[in-house]
């Protein structure tokens, strides 16, 4: 817990008294360095006008930044309504008067007894505090609106400049829109997210399409916007992105289409195209961006619950690509990959191709001991609709990849009774075929266990 | 390099003279030798930085005139010379047109149902029989203004209207109405083609073309060597040649959306429709593209713009399952997605597992359209020069 300390800043040169709050504030006695006043060189009306509350939500009070005299002890939070106790130490009201109502007579911070409970408004502090975040405030906000004055201009050049120039805009309204939260909106009203859509054509270069689609998928886009974006020449340039991007660019568009594909009107048969398959299924084989991957199975999962899409996605061999992944997946990351399985064996196709896969009952089995629970339920019904597709040929093979042991280690374990149940079924299904001492002979069991 | 040879030459010599004199010769020999292979090793790394690509599709598809337009944009085009050379195409393409649109009312008139909306007018049919001879000839004669007047009248006769508008069974040219409306400007006597004349000019290409040229780009200094060839469409023996590309950067596939309820010039029987699908698939299969990009040119989409609206795509069997969604443009661009995205499947269910790493991009093009062709180049080379990037590790 932060002791009261007296910061160095509070010795004068000289030695003299600071009797005027606003230049205590405006020479950075308190600390964080000298901030800038209104118009006129006071504060004064300043801090009239803004609520304290409202300022320290609105700005972001985890700013290192905030004098340390500021910060209540008990909440680490900058103080509203400071208090003092007997013992000196100034607390937030609400939190102090909880402490005591607890029964405490003591002061959090001295550890001493408390020799009389009242608390005085500390009005000074709160005036300082008041002073602080109005400057801070104004300062901010005059930030901002610059901020705002650069992205409107950004914004108006985009319509006549082309080429390399084009590109470099896009680039700097990139970085301004991630570094300045505020900008989402302004953008939207300005007419930066109409400019940014009419961008994007059949015709737009792979280099204005990349910066163009990073800003977006940055902004929260309304629906209106969201259908335009959803023509064909548009989603196949964003394919084409993910196609030839660089990773950056990759995972954005990805995130893109995630976020179109949120919508009501997003029509799975026209926009998921097989291109689009491929691209993802290509981007969550490469082994040298993990977040590539992840993002790549996270949108394919989200595909796969669609059902429409599930036949294509066979079609172009997702099924063996998914299952050749599987050893190289974290164990939460195989969940959705081990999902979109389990989707996919909904279908006969795909279901007559994680049989034909000889790498599916291993990998899926392995992965039993490994997988976070959603994962383990999603492998479950893999290895119970293969085996029941053809249960001497696979359950053969389940037993001689260890999957009993496995299984009877999932009904052991602390899982929710449904995966138990189902980790049973699966279990009894395996050994129907063997006699009882040779199933258990099989799978290596202990005698405690049998 | 000569600076090099002639150190080369001054050293030998230098170290010859401490020898004997007859190895002087043998010496002069090998100074060639040495400057044949410098000049080998050269030539095939300059050679390895050409991008090299194939136009590919069946016949009438475009590849000629994507030839052409390329030449346009980024050679010093045609001369008046090569423009000149076409008169005779021109107007040789022009008596092809008409007689087969006279001949192709006469065969209506005979076989169809309706027949009376094909019979050409008694005065007309003179003219008829008269220019079905002179298109029958190798060497057409010169296209005078009397002679185009009297195409000209054919060509409003009502029976040859409709013969046009129900052309999708005879071999009429997809220009026809170009080189009609055109017919004044053909018959001057010091007409010279335009370069859109040219470009809707139609000669069928025999063996193999290529050009070399250099896109060039805002930075003047774009550096990128393409060399593009056009190779015949028609179907023989294209199984020997295509060997002979192995390796080209790129193929571009061009398939002429249009022709969904047209058949073959060399088998009346067979949808061009379904010749472009066996065509692209057997492309597809062959080992020697394994590595090549391949960008797929959806051509002639002005045409396929309005004849959606009359003729239905399921008179196409490969189309058979296509629904229709609505009117006007909308209804275009649904078509248009649907034949997209027929091709695309196509692409997937014939490509191997281990091709799976090759560029494929789809293209909407009009190859008439010099802007369209020119945006759509750009797009082509930028698509290329980052595969060039990628592959290099360098993105």
């Amino acid at each position: 817990m932060p002791q009261f300390q007296q910061p160095a800043s509070w010795r004068l040169e000289g030695g003299g008294q600071v009797i005027d709050l606003e230049t205590a504030v405006k020479d950075g006695i308190l600390g964080g360095g000298g901030l800038p006043t209104g118009k006129d060189g006071t504060l004064g009306a300043a801090a009239e006008k803004f609520d304290p509350k409202k300022m320290i939500e609105e700005l972001d009070s985890a700013a290192e930044d905030v004098p340390s005299v500021f910060i209540c002890p008990i909440s680490l939070e900058p103080m509203v309504d400071p208090v003092t106790l007997c013992t000196g130490q100034t607390y937030e009201r609400a939190n102090i008067l909880k402490w005591l109502s607890l029964g405490h007579l003591t002061c959090p911070t001295t550890m001493q007894e408390l020799w009389d409970d009242a608390v005085t408004p500390n009005r000074t502090l709160h005036q300082l505090i008041s002073a602080w975040f109005s400057q801070r405030y104004l300062l901010v906000k005059k930030r901002s609106e610059d901020v705002q004055g650069r992205a409107a201009e950004l914004v108006q050049g985009l319509k006549k400049i082309k080429g390399q120039a084009r590109v470099e805009a896009l680039k700097e309204l990139q970085k301004m829109v991630v570094a300045h939260p505020s900008l989402k909106n302004a953008l939207a009203d300005s007419g930066g997210v109409a400019l940014l859509s009419s961008l994007l054509g059949p015709f737009t270069s792979h280099a204005v399409g990349s910066e163009a689609i990073a800003i977006l998928v940055n902004l929260s886009l309304d629906s209106d916007t969201k259908a335009s974006l959803m023509q064909p020449a548009r989603i196949s340039l964003v394919v084409d992105m993910l196609n030839e991007g660089t990773i950056d660019t990759k995972i954005n568009c990805t995130r893109y289409i995630e976020m179109l594909m949120a919508e009501k009107s997003f029509r799975c048969e026209f926009m998921l195209s097989l291109s689009l398959l491929v691209a993802l299924l290509r981007l969550a084989k490469d082994k040298r961006h993990p977040n590539g991957i992840a993002a790549a199975l996270n949108l394919l999962e989200a595909i796969c619950s669609r059902e429409q899409v599930r036949s294509s996605l066979v079609s172009v061999g997702a099924v063996t690509q998914l299952v050749e992944l599987l050893p190289n997946l974290s164990p939460e990351g195989s969940a959705p990959a081990l999902h979109i399985l389990a989707d996919l064996s909904t279908i006969p196709e795909g279901l007559s191709a994680l049989k034909d896969c000889p790498q599916t009952i291993p990998n899926t089995v392995r992965l039993l001991m490994r997988a976070s629970e959603a994962g383990v339920w999603y492998a479950l019904s893999v290895l119970w609709a293969v085996c029941k597709l053809a249960p001497d040929e696979c359950a053969s093979l389940a037993v001689e990849a260890g999957l009993p042991a496995n299984l009877l280690l999932v009904i052991q374990s602390g899982c929710n009774p449904e995966l138990k149940q189902r980790a049973a079924e699966l279990l009894k299904l395996c050994s129907l075929n063997y006699t009882a001492t040779l199933f258990i002979s099989k799978c290596k069991l202990t005698r405690t266990i049998q | 390099m000569i600076s090099m040879l002639y150190f080369v030459v001054e050293s030998m010599g230098s170290f010859c003279s401490r020898q004997q004199p007859l190895n002087e010769v043998d010496s002069d020999e090998n100074i060639q030798a040495a400057e044949i292979d410098r000049r080998i090793a050269q030539e095939t790394k300059t050679e390895q930085h050409i991008h090299k690509l194939l136009l590919l599709g069946a016949g009438e598809s475009g590849k000629s005139t994507i030839f052409k337009q390329i030449r346009l944009l980024f050679q010093t085009g045609f001369d008046e010379a090569e423009l000149r050379s076409y008169t005779s195409v021109i107007h040789a393409n022009v008596y092809q047109t008409i007689k087969i649109l006279y001949d192709g009312a006469k065969e209506l008139a005979e076989n169809e149902p309706n027949s009376l909306k094909y019979v050409v007018r008694t005065d007309n049919k003179e003219i008829g029989e008269k220019l079905s001879e002179i298109g029958s000839r190798m060497d057409s004669p010169c296209l005078t203004k009397e002679i185009a007047k009297e195409i000209a009248t054919l060509w409003n006769d009502t029976a040859i209207q409709e013969t046009y508008s129900h052309g999708n069974i005879l071999q009429v040219p997809d220009c026809a109405q170009y080189f009609m409306e055109n017919l004044e400007r053909f018959s001057e006597v010091n007409y010279i083609p335009t370069k859109e004349d040219v470009l809707h000019a139609r000669v069928r290409t025999t063996g193999v073309v290529e050009i070399q040229f250099s896109p060039v780009g805002e930075s003047r200094k774009s550096g990128e060597v393409y060399r593009l060839y056009d190779v015949g469409g028609q179907r023989n023996e294209r199984r020997k040649w295509i060997h002979l590309f192995e390796g080209v950067t790129s193929v571009i596939f061009c398939a002429a959306i249009s022709e969904y309820d047209q058949m073959l010039f060399e088998d009346d029987t067979k949808n061009r429709m379904m010749e472009t699908k066996e065509l692209f698939e057997w492309v597809l299969k062959q080992s020697c593209f394994e590595k090549s990009s391949f960008m797929l040119f959806l051509n002639k989409f002005d045409i396929f713009e309005k004849k959606v609206h009359r003729v239905p795509l399921n008179v196409c069997e490969w189309f058979k399952d296509y629904q229709p969604m609505g009117s006007g443009k909308q209804e275009v661009e649904h078509a248009y997605e649907f034949v997209k995205k027929k091709f695309e499947e196509l692409y997937f269910q014939n490509s191997k597992p281990d091709c799976v790493d090759r560029a494929f991009k789809i293209y909407r093009t009009t190859a008439l359209d010099q802007k369209l062709i020119k945006k759509t180049f750009k797009l082509v080379d930028e698509t290329l020069r980052r595969r060039n990037l990628i592959e290099a590790g360098l993105l």
